[in-house]
Formats: structure tokens, sequence, C-alpha cells
């Protein structure tokens, strides 16, 4: 079986333009991503990671380069490539199943097919039982576990996550990153992970692509040569989170730090 | 850390699990607690006007005891009267507020979803909405004379207005997040029209259609207190030009009453119908 997943960036440059000034966002970015591979992302805030996966799902096509899903250039969003974003963005007026339902809405699947694989998908996630509650009445937590549910529900040859455990606590938050490598292994899709944790990049990725700022580049990316599934406390990933955060200089201290992501106005731009 | 999954006890709401008996008479006994607080100010209104009258510190003719108007009240209903005006009042509401709904959800859905539709009609949209309904009337009795077309669109004009500006503000005010999980998904026009759009604006067209029933109610008033020879409002009139004073605080009365009850009951549906904007209890 050819192994579809296959992501390529070339010579991706992408640039917005704010009254009259030109800002280089990424530059000179080439990735090769392969089948059923997990990437991680990580970069301070600004660097153009979460830009990076905008034009990777299709919802901006301004750019310079290419972007290719097993060697066809992407034009517009696809069934093919599925994301998870940093918030929810559950619809309120949807239960459970519903919301995982609407990336369904135009697959080929019968009635009874999607019923059952929607089923399935929402016990991946561990919500079984939650099929008929309103997003209201879900935790923080939930909702994400719902919205990757979501994200995976159709079968895309490749997901791509936006900082999706970055409003979260931090128990819930490697809570779900444990579950996230189980699904990763389950489902054996290609996955791509935005993130400013580098414990998290390191724990998930098989390689860790590290970016740098103005304007976006690739910095370094550092191959996380340790067996899935992965311990937390192992001190081989210890070792290389070390050597990622060194790549940081000074910078980790305050840039890195999920707390210090504030909302300036080059957040707004860059955010989604 | 095992593949199998449990979620903690603490990670399901508590919302979830069965409501509680007790939990559902404190919620009970909240709402009477409610309803009792609303009723404190009319009662003492009634109590001051019951001392006043029976003083006389003004004259029956001009404020007629409480008793005076709740007989006429009994007679009003008891000949038909009240049935009959207040019969012919809710039809023109009736018409009035279905034209002026229709009307302003389409308008409103075109400007919210086209911003060229907007700038071609919205400053003209708010220029005509600022005239009250007194200021139409004499101008339509011109061009479609005294009959029931004329209140009917002067109830219609009044309810055009907040449905179409909250139909409007409802579709701007979805989150533009929302749109680009249905790009994800690949949604065309009408999946995107039913599955995002009417289900996210719903809220703000549920109050639009109240405060548009609210204001056809108003406008019907004012419509019958001018032109009209029937209906509830004419009574109102009709008692003031007897010098009745009982039966016109008798209409005033139920002028009132059937006001809240119009708002109460929309405001009972929207809870019903839109059940997941509970955010919390």
């Amino acid at each position: 079986m050819s192994a579809l997943g296959t992501l390529d960036f070339k010579n991706v440059k992408k640039q917005y333009h704010v009254k009259g000034e030109t800002l280089d966002v990424l530059d000179g970015i080439n990735l090769h991503i392969k089948p059923g591979e997990f990437v991680s992302i990580v970069g301070s805030s600004g660097c153009g990671k979460s830009t990076l996966l905008r034009l990777a799902i299709g919802l901006d096509d301004d750019y310079q380069g290419d972007i290719l899903l097993d060697g066809a250039r992407i034009k517009g969003t696809s069934l093919k490539r599925g994301i998870v974003f940093q918030e929810h963005r559950l619809f309120p007026w949807l239960t459970v199943e519903q919301n995982v339902g609407l990336a369904l809405e135009n697959s080929t699947l019968s009635s009874n097919e999607r019923a059952k694989t929607i089923a399935e998908h929402l016990e991946l996630v561990g919500l079984k039982g939650f099929e008929k509650a309103y997003p209201y009445q879900l935790s923080g937590g939930m909702s994400q576990r719902v919205a990757i549910a979501r994200g995976l529900v159709n079968r895309p040859e490749i997901l791509l996550l936006d900082e999706p455990f970055g409003a979260l606590d931090a128990l819930t938050r490697a809570n779900l990153q444990n579950e996230l490598q189980r699904i990763w292994q389950t489902e054996g899709i290609t996955m791509i992970l935005v993130t400013h944790d580098v414990e998290e990049a390191v724990l998930l990725g098989d390689r860790v692509v590290i970016m740098e700022p103005r304007p976006g580049r690739i910095k370094r990316t550092v191959e996380v040569d340790v067996p899935h599934p992965r311990q937390r406390a192992d001190l081989r990933l210890a070792a290389i989170k070390d050597d990622v955060l060194s790549e940081f200089g000074h910078e980790h201290d305050t840039a890195l730090q999920p707390a210090a992501e504030g909302f300036g106005f080059k957040d707004y731009l860059f955010a989604w | 850390m095992s593949t199998a999954i449990t979620l903690n006890q603490s990670d399901i709401p508590a919302e979830v699990s069965a409501k509680r008996p007790s939990q559902w008479r404190q919620k009970t006994g909240q709402k009477l607690q409610q309803i009792l607080w609303a009723l404190v100010l009319p009662l003492l209104v009634l109590g001051l006007w019951q001392i006043t009258s029976a003083h006389e510190w003004v004259s029956p003719q001009i404020l007629p005891p409480p008793s005076l108007v709740w007989q006429t009240l009994t007679e009003l209903w008891q000949s038909g009267d009240l049935t009959s005006n207040l019969q012919i009042s809710v039809e023109r509401v009736a018409y009035g507020f279905g034209v002026g709904t229709v009307v302003g959800l389409l308008l409103g859905a075109l400007m919210g979803l086209s911003k060229t539709v907007e700038a071609y009609l919205f400053p003209t949209f708010k220029a005509l909405s600022q005239i009250p309904a007194l200021g139409w009337i004499p101008l339509l009795i011109m061009v479609v004379g005294i009959g029931e077309s004329m209140k009917i669109l002067v109830i219609a004009k009044a309810a055009l207005v907040p449905v179409t500006v909250n139909t409007l503000q409802g579709i701007r005010n979805i989150p533009p997040q929302f749109a680009e999980v249905a790009k994800v998904y690949r949604f065309n026009t009408r999946q995107l029209l039913a599955k995002v759009v009417i289900p996210a604006a719903l809220p703000s067209l549920f109050t639009g259609i109240r405060y548009g029933l609210t204001h056809a109610w108003l406008a019907l008033v004012t419509v019958e207190l001018l032109a009209s020879s029937e209906g509830i409002g004419f009574l109102m009139v009709w008692g003031r030009q007897l010098f009745q004073l009982d039966l016109v605080l008798a209409t005033v009365v139920i002028i009132g009453a059937v006001g809240l009850l119009i708002d109460q009951s929309l405001q009972w549906l929207e809870t019903h119908f839109l059940k997941w904007r509970r955010v919390a209890f």
C-alpha cells in the first residue's frame, strides 16, 4: 500500500501587508513530512508557526512556494486534511455527537456508517456516554477531546494540531498528551503539532522543528529517537528537551512560557 | 500511563448527572420569590390608589376607585365588548406583526449576509426607522386610506425595525472561527446557512421577534387611538371622550396585561427552544 499523508513544504514564503508595509511572516520554509510521522513545531509567539498550519489546512491561499500533499499542490481546504484549533470551536447549539458529525456532512458514508464511526471516535477519545451532552456541560479538556474526535472522524490523511492544549490546565494537558500519543499510534496518520511547550513537543514528536521569528524560519530540526509509547520521565527525553531549549538561549525564560504569551497586536495578526 | 481511559469523577460536570429533587425545589422557591418581589410595587400603587380615592384626595371623576374600575372590567367582559374589541386588535397585531417579521427577517438576512446590500440599504433604513408610528399615520392615510391596510402597515413597520436590526446584528456577530470550521469541512452555501448561520443567529432573531411583537402591540394602541372605530385602543378613546375614566383605566390594565403576557410567552418559548444557551446553572 502506497503510504498517504506525505506533506512537503517547498520554499514557502508568506507576507502580510499592513498599512502599506510588508511584513515577512514566513520565509524559506522547507520541510518534508513522512506518512505516519508525528512532527512537532515549536517557537516563540510570532514566529509564524500557526500561520504555517493555516496555510497547510488551506484557510489562507495567499503565499509563495508550494505546499504539497502526496505530491499535489494543496488548494483550499480538503477533507484529506483535518485540524484541531487551540479553542475547541464546538458549535454550542449541537450535541457532542452532532458536533463530531459536522466533519461528515460532506462524506459519502451512509447514515448508519456515520453513526457507527462517530460512536467509535467518541470512544477513542474517551467520551462514550457523553454523546447527547451539549458543549456548555463539558469541561475544557472534554471539549478539546470532542474537537480531536471531530478532526479524526472523517479519516484525514493528515491531522494538524494548532496548540490544542494551550488553554488547558497542566493536569488535563498532561492527560490529553498521553491520549494523543495513544490515538496517533492507533490511527497511524500523519500529525503536525504546533506548540510553544517544548516538553510537549519532545514527548510527542518523532522530530521537533524549531522556528525563529522575524521572519519565521526553521532554525533547526531535532530528531527524537525514542520509541513510542514514551514515558514523560524518560531521561533521554529530558536531554533532548534541554537541547531544544538551548536553541532559545536566554529567550526561553520569557518567550517560551505560556504565561508570557500575552495578546499583543502581533498575536491577533498571526494567531490562527 | 495505561491505554485504557477512565474519566476522573471530577472531570464530569455536576449538571450532567440527574438533578436532585431538593435542587428542583430550591429553584421553584427562587422563582416564587421573584414573582413576589415583582408584585410589591404594583400592590403598593394599588394601595395608594385605594387610599387616595377612599379619602377623595382626587375627585372620583378624575380618579375612579379601584372597585369601580374592576366593576367596569367585569361589565366589559360580560357584555362581550371586551372580547370583540380585543379580538379585532389581536387580529390587527397578528397581520401587522406577521408582515413586519417576514420582511424584517428577509431584510436583516440580506444585509447581514452581504456588505454590499447593507451599504445600499442600511443608511436609508436607519433614517426611516427613526420616524415614529405617529409620523407615518397622516401620510399613510393619504396614500392607502384610513382602513385596515393603513393600520396593518403602521404595525408592520413597528415590528420590522427591531426584527431587521437584530437579524442583521445576529448574523454579523457570528464568530469567524465558526465560519472557518465550516470551510474546513467544505460546507456549501446551503450547509453554511442551515448548520452555522441560522442556529448561530437564532438567539438574536428571537430577541428581535420579541421586541418586534412588543413594538407591534404599542403601535396598535397608537394607531387605534388616532384612527379607529373599534379595537382596544378605540375603547380607550371612547372612554376619554365620554369622560369615563374608569373605562380608560380598565383599558390601560388590559393593554398592559396583554403586553406582559405576549412578552412572557415569547420569553418562555425562547428558553425552551434555545436550551443550549444555558451557560451555567
